[in-house]
């Protein structure tokens, strides 16, 4: 009986209001979204996985042509966009993935604003240059058109959103935290 | 406490798992194709010996950067290393896409070159003045610059006969079978496998994939 009291009171505490439900979504949207974008730029749109020779020129095959893709922004030397195609991939997995745990939320959640914002510009950018180019969002080749800006806009507003209710939500006590005990 | 610390780790390592399994189901469900056996081969546009081990066949669109840079970055020591010594047996296939205003008006003439023999300096030229033919549309004018009066007539003919287009069409739904869905894409074919890919390698890349698939047994 004192358990389920507790339960209930625990439940009561913690309303999935407005705020927290931003909280979730931007959680799952934007960690599995950045999960899958990862993978899907170390595993597609080659996805050839054995022999082991195989697997490995699949993958450098995968990284060579998004590193084309950066560089087609011409926002960066040949040279940087190789090391953005190297890196970016890795990121994106541990980020979305650490987005998913919500472990240091606050951190991560500010991280993937900051990446979302540039990928933002860069789209921006390239759309209104007219650029005739592959976003690079993902593995398989998607043209960039004005829908793709609309999208990028969309997560941005969503993390920069989340980012925000983490950090308010970090100002309050947790709902299942202990009550403070009464000084006497 | 302890225990919402203990459902949060769960929760996670949950959460990982369920990554790991959907990107497996992604990549099972794009198994690989296969194999047709390579057909169809048009005499003038394949390069090497037709009993090397390996078999290269490449699925491009002369108005694709990524195809342009495949060709100059890779192409000629390729051709040096591996197609002159009898390794690589190497087949050029056209797959012009049809977001590129020009690219069949392209694909036509250098079939057309390909047919009086004249296949390699025209695909040649072709990339390396990619820029300026997609600006202008005159693949005529860049054709003709690399051709005699008397080929350019013969050229220009064989064009305008209107043929071409089904042995374009045929490559195309070659491509198909393996999948195509971009430019540049290899089939590479070796002791009865066939390994497709997309996009652009560098040469140190190929070079390793070629010395591995030559050593197999």
């Amino acid at each position: 009986m004192e358990l389920r009291r507790e339960t209930d009171r625990m439940m009561q505490s913690s309303p999935l209001n407005g705020r927290r439900a931003i909280l979730w979504i931007g959680r799952l949207v934007l960690g599995g979204i950045f999960v899958y974008a990862g993978f899907s730029k170390l595993l597609m749109p080659n996805t050839r996985l054995w022999p082991m020779f195989v697997l490995k020129f699949s993958i450098a095959m995968n990284i060579s042509s998004f590193a084309q893709q950066v560089e087609s922004y011409k926002i960066i030397s040949a040279e940087a966009s190789q090391v953005v195609a190297h890196t970016l991939p890795f990121v994106e997995i541990v980020l979305g993935l650490l987005l998913l745990i919500g472990w240091r939320l606050r951190i991560w959640a500010t991280a993937i604003t900051a990446i979302m914002a540039g990928f933002l510009a860069a789209v921006t950018r390239a759309y209104l240059l007219h650029m005739d180019i592959n976003c690079g969002c993902f593995g398989t080749p998607e043209k960039l058109t004005g829908m793709t800006v609309v999208r990028d806009g969309a997560l941005t507003a969503l993390a920069l959103l989340m980012t925000i209710f983490a950090f308010r939500e970090a100002r309050e006590p947790h709902p299942w935290s202990a009550p403070e005990k009464q000084a006497t | 406490m302890r225990e919402d610390r203990v459902n949060r780790r769960r929760a996670a390592a949950g959460t990982i798992l369920l990554c790991l399994l959907s990107a497996s189901a992604v990549l099972i469900a794009r198994a690989a194709p296969q194999d047709p056996g390579v057909t169809d081969i048009d005499p003038h546009k394949a390069f090497g010996s037709k009993t090397a081990p390996v078999t290269m066949e490449v699925f491009s669109d002369f108005q694709c950067p990524a195809c342009k840079t495949l060709y100059t970055s890779t192409n000629r020591q390729l051709m040096d290393n591996y197609v002159s010594t009898g390794k690589v047996y190497l087949i050029h296939r056209d797959f012009p896409l049809p977001m590129h205003a020009y690219s069949r008006i392209a694909a036509r003439y250098a079939r057309a070159a390909a047919q009086i023999g004249k296949f390699e300096p025209v695909e040649q030229v072709l990339f390396q003045n990619q820029e300026k033919w997609e600006q202008t549309g005159d693949v005529d004018g860049t054709v003709a610059s690399v051709l005699s009066a008397a080929e350019m007539a013969k050229v220009r003919a064989l064009v305008k006969g209107g043929t071409l287009d089904a042995a374009i069409d045929k490559d195309s739904a070659l491509g198909q079978i393996y999948r195509v869905s971009q430019t540049p894409t290899t089939v590479f074919h070796s002791k009865g496998q066939t390994y497709p890919f997309a996009g652009v390698m560098t040469y140190d890349m190929l070079k390793q994939f070629l010395d591995q698939l030559l050593s197999q047994k």
